[in-house]
C-alpha cells in the first residue's frame, strides 16, 4: 500500500512539470509591458551588477571608497517561478550560464588570486557546470557572447568549489561579494544551494 | 484510490507555495529599474552564437531603466535644466571598444559614464570620466569628457519603460534614447 501511495505522488507530481502559476513574494518587476516597447522590452531575468568593493558606486557618491576598486560582476536574473533548481532547470554535469541572455560578465579591475591561482586583471565571461556536492566555476574569454553555447576551448581557468544546502530559498538567482579576511567571496546563490568563489589581493 | 490523489496533489501545491515564498532577507533583492544593456552592433551577443557577426563590437550602454508608471516625466518627475542620470540606480555606463567621433570630437576607447540635462526642446548628452558610481548625485562638471546638445524628437506612443538602444547609420551608429513622449539621438562615428 505504501509503495502504491508512493508511486502514484511519483506520478502526480510527474505529471505536474508544468510549474503551477503561484503569486511570488518578490516585488514583480518582471511583468510584460502594458504596451510593447517599441526600442526594446524588458526582460524577464532582469540584469544586475555587484562591485567589489560591496555597493562600491555608492561609496564613491559618498566620498568613502577607501580601497581601490576590485571586480565587478554584470549578471541576469532568472527566478524560480516554482520551479526546484534540480527539478525543471537545471541538470547535473550539463555546462550552466549562471544568469540568462548575455552571457555573465566578470571584470577584474587588477591583477589577483583566485581559490589560490593568479588570475589576471580583465575582463571574463563566467559559466558554471553544477554537480551534486561541487560546482566547477569556469572563466572562460569569449567575452561579449550570449550565454548559451560556451566555447570551451576558449576556457581560461576552471575552479571547482564545493556547494553548501542552506534553510532559506532564494527565489531569484543572486551573485554579490561580501568581504573575507582577507579578501572576499563572491556568493553565487540560487533556490537552496549557495557556493562562495575566494578572492584574494 | 482518488482520495490519496487529492490529497498528494494538494501537498504538492502546498510545498510549491511554501517553496515559492521564503526567501533570504541577507542578500540583495531584484531592483525596481532592472539593469538592461545595449550593443552596437545591435544584439552582438546573439549574433555571435549565431555566426553572424559582420563587424566588431563598437559599443555598448549598460543602464537602469526606471517606469512611467503613469507619471509625467519630462519637466516634472526628471526636472528640466538639472543633472539627471539617464536612468536609475549605478550611474549609466557607456563602453565604447574603439575610438570615436562624437560631435566631431575624438572620444578614447574606454568606459564613461553618461548624464543628460533635458529640457523642453533640447537635451545636453554629457560623456564623463567618472565611472564606477552611483546616479547623478555627485556629478562634477570636472569629469566631463564632452557635452552634445541634441534635439528632442516627440513621439506619439508614450514608451513606459527608459530605453536605450542603438541603431546602424553611414560608418557609425545612432545612440536612442526614449522614455515617455521624448526621444533623442546621438550619432557615434567610427572614425
Amino acid at each position: 500500500m505504501l509503495c502504491s501511495i508512493l508511486l502514484y505522488s511519483c506520478a502526480d507530481t510527474a505529471k505536474k512539470n508544468t510549474p503551477p502559476r503561484i503569486q511570488l513574494k518578490d516585488t514583480a518587476i518582471a511583468q510584460a509591458e502594458s504596451r510593447a516597447n517599441p526600442y526594446s522590452p524588458v526582460d524577464v531575468s532582469p540584469m544586475d551588477m555587484s562591485y567589489y568593493p560591496v555597493d562600491y558606486p555608492k561609496l564613491k557618491m559618498t566620498k568613502a571608497d577607501n580601497e581601490p576598486l576590485v571586480a565587478r560582476i554584470i549578471y541576469s536574473r532568472p527566478h524560480l517561478q516554482g520551479r526546484g533548481l534540480f527539478h525543471g532547470l537545471l541538470s547535473y554535469g550539463q555546462p550552466w550560464r549562471l544568469g540568462a541572455n548575455e552571457a555573465t560578465e566578470l571584470d577584474l579591475f587588477k591583477s589577483i588570486t583566485i581559490q589560490g591561482k593568479k588570475v589576471s586583471e580583465g575582463r571574463y565571461i563566467l559559466y558554471s557546470i553544477p554537480q551534486q556536492d561541487k560546482w566547477t566555476i569556469v572563466f572562460n574569454k569569449n567575452i561579449d557572447t550570449w550565454g548559451l553555447k560556451p566555447d570551451s576551448t576558449k576556457d581560461a581557468f576552471h575552479f571547482d568549489i564545493p556547494v553548501t544546502r542552506t534553510d532559506n530559498r532564494i527565489e531569484y538567482f543572486t551573485m554579490v561579494f561580501e568581504k573575507a579576511a582577507p579578501g572576499a567571496n563572491l556568493i553565487l546563490a540560487w533556490d537552496n544551494v549557495e557556493a562562495r568563489l575566494y578572492f584574494t589581493f | 484510490m482518488k482520495k490519496i490523489f487529492i490529497t498528494s496533489a494538494f501537498s504538492f501545491c502546498l510545498f510549491a507555495v511554501s517553496y515559492a515564498q521564503v526567501d533570504s532577507a541577507a542578500l540583495p533583492p531584484v531592483d525596481k529599474s532592472p539593469m538592461d544593456m545595449s550593443y552596437y552592433p545591435v544584439d552582438y551577443p546573439v549574433l555571435k552564437i549565431s555566426d553572424k557577426v559582420t563587424e566588431p563590437p563598437a559599443a555598448r550602454v549598460i543602464y537602469g531603466r526606471p517606469q512611467k508608471n503613469g507619471r509625467p516625466i519630462f519637466g516634472s518627475l526628471v526636472e528640466y535644466g538639472k543633472v539627471w542620470r539617464l536612468g536609475a540606480n549605478e550611474a549609466t555606463e557607456i563602453e565604447f571598444y574603439r575610438d570615436v567621433t562624437i560631435s566631431d570630437k575624438k572620444i578614447k576607447k574606454g568606459r564613461y559614464t553618461l548624464y543628460a540635462i533635458p529640457s523642453e526642446n533640447i537635451w545636453t548628452l554629457i560623456i564623463s570620466k567618472d565611472t564606477d558610481t552611483w546616479g547623478a548625485f555627485k556629478y562634477d562638471i570636472k569629469n566631463d569628457v564632452l557635452r552634445v546638445p541634441v534635439p528632442v524628437i516627440q513621439v506619439k506612443a508614450p514608451v513606459e519603460t527608459f530605453c536605450m538602444t542603438f541603431s546602424k547609420i553611414n560608418s557609425g551608429c545612432n545612440l536612442v534614447i526614449a522614455w515617455d513622449n521624448s526621444k533623442v539621438i546621438l550619432p557615434v562615428l567610427f572614425k
